[in-house]
């Protein structure tokens, strides 16, 4: 081993660490994922009423972020997506509208996420391409800069 | 325009001008240095969550921003094998003139075919939205492009074939 080749600033005292960038989600991996799961049936009850708004709502309150929480994003991520594809594309300018700003980033989030990984479960390329421009015709470049900036990654 | 390429584009586009915000930064480990930090990732703090937009498995674009440069991927669609070699030779071949095109990457990153890397001095000497056009510009075309050259291709190996055959005809 070459000691040319050793990254002495990982051996910094005061090195940032991944860690340190963003708070940790304060709830415990297991309840986070219990509540992804009540989420989603809730999800699913109010969607078969018909209340666009109200699922989106609900789904993208409170969502799972950082590390050891993988199941659950995977459970939201398919949550929002089953949403996204059982809306009408006239609706969704007004859908976007009715979400909080924060519910927009949150949204922004998984649409990129969604995009990340075509071809995983029903996420369709064409469904979350409409989404994404409506969303930015509605909440604007700042919306998807928020996305690129905040740490709490979905 | 197809209906399904527009949505990508303007996906593509928001992200880009979103991405473009960058400004001029010095390496926090070298002194007097000043390099990309997306290309050297010297440090976690400088480095933003890098997006995907994607329209199919085959077609997709990542964008990995930074404090001072971004790097965007394109991976072109590529349907069958002389789609591949095509896109291998055009993409080749622009990317050992990248000097000329100044934003162009020299190697593309793995899984994508072409690659750009925009820093803060490109978008200090250039108009930002510009840039982004010239890229919007480039996606549109290079699938034509490609397609173009493909039936070429076989219009000139028929008639190859043809001209061939006809001496085994007599």
């Amino acid at each position: 081993m070459s000691f040319r080749k050793i990254d002495i600033d990982a051996y910094d005292e005061d090195v940032l660490l991944e860690g340190e960038l963003c708070e940790p989600d304060p709830r415990d991996p297991t309840q986070v994922l219990s509540d992804a799961k009540q989420k989603q049936a809730a999800v699913r009850s109010t969607l078969a009423r018909g209340d666009v708004p109200g699922a989106l709502g609900i789904a993208l309150d409170s969502i799972p972020y950082g590390p050891n929480v993988e199941e659950a994003k995977n459970l939201t991520l398919q949550t929002v997506v089953s949403i996204l594809n059982s809306t009408k594309s006239s609706e969704i300018i007004s859908v976007v509208k009715a979400l909080s700003q924060d519910a927009q980033d949150t949204l922004m989030k998984y649409l990129y996420k969604g995009m990340g990984m075509p071809g995983w479960g029903d996420v369709s390329g064409s469904v979350l391409l409409g989404w994404h421009e409506k969303l930015t015709e509605v909440a604007g470049t700042g919306c998807i800069v928020r996305v690129m900036t905040d740490r709490r990654t979905v | 325009m197809s209906n399904t390429l527009r949505p990508y584009l303007s996906a593509v586009k928001s992200t880009l001008t979103a991405a473009l915000t960058l400004e001029n930064f010095s390496s926090q480990v070298v002194e007097r240095h000043n390099k990309p930090e997306v290309e050297v990732r010297g440090s976690k703090e400088v480095l933003l969550n890098p997006l995907t937009i994607s329209r199919n498995e085959n077609e997709r674009v990542l964008i990995e921003p930074s404090v001072n440069s971004i790097r965007m991927s394109i991976k072109i669609k590529q349907a069958d094998e002389i789609e591949r070699i095509l896109c291998h030779k055009f993409t080749r071949f622009l990317m050992q003139r990248a000097e000329s095109f100044v934003v162009l990457r020299r190697k593309p990153v793995l899984g994508y075919d072409i690659s750009f890397l925009i820093t803060n001095v490109h978008s200090e000497t250039m108009l930002k939205h510009k840039v982004v056009d010239f890229i919007i510009q480039f996606m549109e075309e290079v699938d034509r492009e490609i397609s173009e050259m493909k039936l070429s291709l076989n219009a000139r190996a028929r008639t190859v074939a043809e001209s061939y055959l006809t001496a085994f005809n007599s």
